[in-house]
């Protein structure tokens, strides 16, 4: 809190250990090779991570082929949580409940890194389908793929939310006898959907 | 935690000899998550990275009060509460006082070293707050009551037959269990855990000053759950983990990971930036953090081993270390273990209560060539050694031998006598027989010195 003596304190010993020291300057922006190509750098990254990707049928409604693809995984799908900011179009027609109950949640993301195979996900989309069920299925605009993490980040910072997750694969662990563990608290299972589009999940500016 | 450094020497012993099962497996542990670090960074131009990485980090600790500031400012303006805390007691007494305020029951907790540092899990359940770990690593050390052994994998001196009993006596588990089915007893303890917790508590690895942004790396899920169900969350944030802006936060967190575990990034990054404001945002009605000083300031004011405050705790330098793969982090005494540990603790805590630490190593500078912030450990610990000199802390048996070596160097009739000596007894009894070395020599053959002295083949002509 402003006015804390404690502040005043760590504030001064801050200034006066720096006081004698020269001020090193930044050493401006990390130059990284550019991508040719984001999505195939996102899939092979993501892939590469534990994480999955899969492709919609254009033939079929997004909504209809979802649906389709929930009740082929195993175990199939009953009923999913569906994030707040996911388009009627792209909901699938199960039954929606609550997520620690859900065989899936639901979700789009705001955007995806090709250099990090990261999917960006902000807290307006509802963090509880993000993370509670046993499967995260991730909506992609292939529009929103960007080659870099700092370009993504350069962008997201004009209307951050509260809360932004990146997830790069499944849940794993290795804490256990050095033996890797998927599903140990978050999803098991992150499926990317990365089909046509270029607009960003609402609730973002 | 407890500060025990001063027993390093003989905890080191104790380890080696009465539990040869944690040496094997922090040493294939450590060599494993090394191979991965030079894959991490084989994919990359690491020097330049790292150069980069030093470069930000040492802007920003020159320039700390003003992005200290800065990120308080932007903290606030996200509807997030900053609370100072100049020691692990005042820090310790911030965070239960809010857990008091919003009448918690109970806590889920992230991995976080800056809270094992200030003792908080002790504090909380003194207050009647139910503590998890969440963390599957840490969960594990707290049904055990020990403290973590590594940054990184607090549990990796524990072998599989080991998590197998505990389980099975805690969670009523398989006693034959394998990982699969061990994670997944401790995730249903843990899940109902998250679903009935009041607080979230979580270190941070980096601060955004520009955004006011805790960033927090994970492979678990545990700390996105931990950011995002429970009411209220707390971030317990050493004051040197400032970055200035968002767009370096890029590069370290992928910079942290490929350090720490060969990865592009971890599974879970988690950016905090005030509680939920936006109607669809089921996260957090409050968010807290807590800048902790805690000895930082002291460390920033040393001449040299303000470096130390570049460390991002990935856990590189211990992984690289010979000496660490011997006993794993438990013998350093304190939370912090390994080569960063030996650099860091003695800034933190002072010199007098970190020995013997500046002398555990062997200076062989693979700490250096792993930490992707280039924190120059061997020049740091030989500072600390010769401060301790300095100070007089060294043990007097090695003082009386520095100073027994010092009077026949400076004198050369008494050197030339004691290399006549030397050369008929032989350099392994010599060793044996004086205090510090005679330990060292006498598992140890060294070789046979020559007949004649050095002096004595120089007058005769050396060819």
């Amino acid at each position: 809190m402003r006015g804390d003596s404690s502040r005043e304190r760590i504030l001064a010993r801050v200034a006066k250990a720096t006081a004698s020291r020269q001020r090193l300057p930044h050493p401006g922006a990390l130059v990284t090779p550019p991508a040719d190509d984001p999505v195939g750098g996102f899939v092979k990254r993501f892939t590469s991570s534990g994480g999955e990707v899969a492709e919609a049928d254009p033939e079929r409604s997004p909504s209809e082929w979802l649906t389709g693809f929930l009740g082929g995984l195993d175990p199939a799908v009953a009923g999913v949580a569906i994030g707040a900011d996911v388009p009627a179009d792209l909901r699938p027609r199960l039954p929606a409940v609550a997520a620690a109950h859900a065989g899936a949640g639901i979700s789009v993301a705001w955007g995806a890194v090709a250099e990090s195979g990261s999917l960006v996900l902000p807290s307006t989309g509802t963090r509880t389908a993000q993370l509670l069920p046993p499967v995260h299925i991730v909506w992609v605009p292939e529009g929103r793929v960007f080659a870099r993490l700092e370009d993504a980040l350069a962008e997201l910072q004009d209307g951050l939310p509260a809360g932004v997750g990146l997830h790069s694969g499944p849940s794993k662990s290795a804490d256990i006898g050095r033996t890797v563990v998927t599903g140990v608290h978050g999803p098991g299972r992150c499926i990317a959907l990365v089909g046509p589009g270029s607009t960003a999940s609402t609730g973002v500016t | 935690m407890r500060v025990e450094i001063r027993d390093y020497a003989s905890r080191s012993r104790e380890i080696i000899k009465e539990e040869p099962g944690v040496r094997e497996a922090v040493t294939g542990a450590t060599i494993a998550f090394d191979e991965k670090r030079r894959q991490g960074y084989s994919e990359i131009d690491a020097d330049a990275w790292r150069r980069w990485a030093e470069g930000v980090k040492n802007h920003t600790l020159t320039h700390l009060d003003h992005y200290l500031t800065e990120a308080e400012a932007r903290l606030e303006a996200n509807g997030a509460q900053v609370h100072w805390a100049s020691d692990a007691t005042e820090a310790r007494e911030i965070v239960t006082r809010l857990a008091k305020q919003h009448s918690v029951r109970s806590v889920v907790k992230g991995k976080s070293m800056a809270t094992e540092e200030i003792d908080l899990n002790l504090a909380l359940e003194d207050a009647g707050i139910e503590v998890f770990e969440t963390d599957l690593g840490e969960y594990i050390l707290q049904l055990l009551e020990e403290p973590p052994s590594h940054i990184l994998g607090p549990a990796i001196h524990k072998s599989l037959q080991q998590v197998q009993r505990l389980f099975a006596d805690r969670l009523g588990s398989a006693p034959d269990g394998d990982p699969d089915t061990l994670a997944e007893a401790a995730r249903l303890v843990l899940r109902d855990a998250f679903i009935r917790a009041d607080m979230g508590i979580t270190g941070g690895n980096f601060l955004v000053a520009e955004t006011g942004t805790v960033a927090l790396i994970e492979n678990e899920g545990n700390i996105r759950l931990t950011t995002s169900l429970p009411r209220v969350h707390v971030a317990v944030v050493g004051i040197e983990k400032l970055l200035p802006r968002m767009t370096d936060l890029a590069g370290f967190l992928q910079l942290t990971a490929r350090a720490a575990t060969g990865q592009p990034i971890g599974c879970f990054v988690s950016l905090v930036q005030g509680p939920a404001v936006h109607p669809d945002d089921d996260g957090p009605e409050e968010v807290h953090v807590v800048l902790v000083d805690n000895g930082r300031t002291d460390v920033l004011a040393h001449e040299h081993a303000w470096e130390a405050l570049r460390c991002v705790r990935c856990g590189a330098c211990l992984n690289a270390c010979p000496v660490y793969r011997q006993t794993g982090g438990h013998a350093y005494g304190w939370v912090y273990s390994g080569p960063i540990g030996s650099v860091l603790d003695p800034g933190l805590l002072g010199l007098h209560e970190a020995m013997p630490l500046p002398f555990a190593s062997s200076l062989c500078g693979a700490c250096t060539d792993a930490c992707p912030v280039r924190i120059p450990i061997p020049e740091l610990l030989l500072h600390w050694r010769e401060e301790a000199q300095e100070e007089g802390l060294t043990p007097w048996k090695e003082r009386a031998a520095l100073a027994g070596l010092a009077s026949v160097a400076t004198r050369p009739g008494l050197y030339r006598l004691a290399g006549r000596i030397g050369s008929r007894l032989g350099a392994t009894g010599v060793a044996r027989a004086l205090p510090m070395l005679g330990e060292w020599a006498r598992d140890r053959a060294l070789p046979k010195p020559s007949r004649q002295t050095f002096r004595q083949l120089w007058r005769e002509g050396i060819e």
